[in-house]
């Protein structure tokens, strides 16, 4: 994406990862007022503003976290993007029709467009494992958790009193299971067409 | 290859334990069938997803926790001075430099008061620099674990109630997550796993235990969070703790520790 050089705003996704209060502060100050702004002129208020931005910033977290999010372009258009299409989904889930509000707030560059369209793509995504990982058995569920958060198998194996061979099989099994899951849901060939 | 093997293969490609031999098996399907490749880059994003979902539970509590807070003092400006749009550091700077101008007026004090009033401030100051943060353990009180019926066969529920009773918290870790693996959604086992946990100092997975106890409704719910808070405060969390505190209810067996503890951060 573009050149390979972090932009300055990179300070603002390291922040998230840090849980930098006076950074995470500055994020408000700065890009809050334009959310807030294009939230109240679309049917919305301050509070429902104020979960968007929060909702937003989580996922950004999640997605740096999780995928090493550098970003190469101003966090200004690339927040200010992710928020309008959360608040578009969500007046489109209310009034149950597809929302179109033309653009008129910034002009938004193509390297802004498509690091939004790559957290939009991670957060469905995720959206889909939680809900998939939700509907496995009770069994699968407890032994991912304690396979993830303990990283010796041998720990876990002892911790669950089976055999290191037993549990690493399972594990497997396991993720199998959800990989059928998550390939299986309508949802994930959506996805699929939007890469 | 069964689908087992192939998960198997799955797994230690994930892992980077592939060895020559398997490695070799793996590229071979894969280039045997299209389908294979596909569910592998599938396996592997659920892979990330899991491990990062269950390490950073508590990374993004406490993300969640300080945008609260953030997102409480800019949207309870009005909405006049917000769009001044005054910063909120700036805000708070003022607001603590801020003194409250008076008129100046010129009294004469007696000497005698000036000493009384030194005597008065030393001792204030003896008073509150001896006073020290609250501790951990000055608060938590562990309940003692009964779940072994008389008569019963059941090993791990004598093992892990004789082991928690006898403060031997790694044993009990141990043989309460074998109760926990037979029946998952036992809140008591949960509850005292939590606190063999926050005993070892296993902060991230205590606050896990505790936090999923707290979003349930089980009759463990508020001592959940009472411990969750016993958590911070062992880390010196005080702002942590004190969030928490205040969400502890008049009818939760642990409120009147926690309003004394309240007062004490």
């Amino acid at each position: 994406m573009g050149n390979n050089k972090p932009h300055a705003d990179q300070k603002y996704i390291e922040a998230l990862l840090k849980n930098d209060t006076i950074v995470l502060t500055e994020i408000y100050e700065k890009f809050a007022p334009k959310v807030v702004g294009y939230i109240k002129k679309n049917n919305g208020d301050e509070p429902r503003a104020q979960d968007i931005i929060q909702e937003t910033l989580m996922t950004i977290f999640k997605q740096a976290k999780e995928k090493g999010l550098q970003l190469t372009c101003p966090f200004d258009a690339y927040f200010f993007l992710l928020c309008k299409r959360k608040w578009l989904n969500e007046l489109k889930k209310s009034s149950g029709k597809e929302v179109t509000i033309p653009d008129e707030v910034v002009s938004i560059d193509d390297e802004s467009v498509s690091f939004a369209d790559e957290t939009e793509i991670f957060e469905t995504k995720h959206e889909l494992f939680t809900e998939m990982f939700d509907q496995l058995g009770k069994a699968c569920k407890e032994l991912l958790k304690v396979t993830f958060t303990i990283k010796s198998m041998e720990e876990v194996a002892q911790k669950l009193g089976q055999s290191y061979a037993y549990v690493r099989k399972k594990k497997s099994l396991c993720i199998g299971q959800l990989t059928q899951m998550v390939q299986n849901a309508p949802k994930f060939n959506q996805i699929q067409n939007l890469l | 290859m069964t689908p087992e093997e192939k998960y198997e293969l799955f797994e230690k490609f994930c892992g980077q334990e592939l060895s020559i031999n398997e490695k070799a098996r793996l590229n071979k399907l894969l280039d045997e069938d299209v389908s294979v490749k596909e569910e592998l880059k599938v396996y592997g994003q659920l892979h990330s997803y899991l491990d990062t979902t269950f390490n950073s539970e508590a990374e993004l509590a406490m993300l969640e926790n300080t945008l609260k807070k953030i997102g409480k003092s800019y949207f309870v400006k009005s909405p006049k001075e917000k769009s001044t749009e005054k910063p909120i550091k700036k805000e708070i700077e003022k607001e603590t430099k801020r003194a409250p101008k008076k008129e100046s007026r010129v009294i004469k004090i007696p000497a005698w008061i000036y000493v009384a009033a030194a005597s008065v401030a030393i001792i204030f100051g003896v008073y509150f620099f001896s006073k020290s943060n609250p501790v951990y353990n000055d608060f938590a009180t562990i309940p003692e674990l009964s779940i072994a019926e008389r008569g019963s066969a059941d090993k791990n529920s004598k093992n892990a109630e004789h082991a928690f009773n006898a403060k031997n918290y790694l044993e009990a870790e141990k043989y309460l997550s074998i109760l926990l693996s037979e029946d998952e959604s036992n809140a008591e086992y949960q509850f005292y796993y939590g606190i063999s946990l926050l005993e070892q100092d296993k902060y991230a997975n205590a606050s896990q235990i505790f936090e999923r106890l707290y979003q349930g409704n089980s009759g463990y719910k508020y001592r959940a969070l009472w411990f969750e808070a016993l958590n911070q405060l062992k880390q010196k969390k005080y702002d942590q703790c004190s969030e928490l505190l205040k969400n502890i209810p008049k009818e939760a067996e642990d409120y009147n520790q926690a309003q004394k503890l309240l007062k004490k951060i």
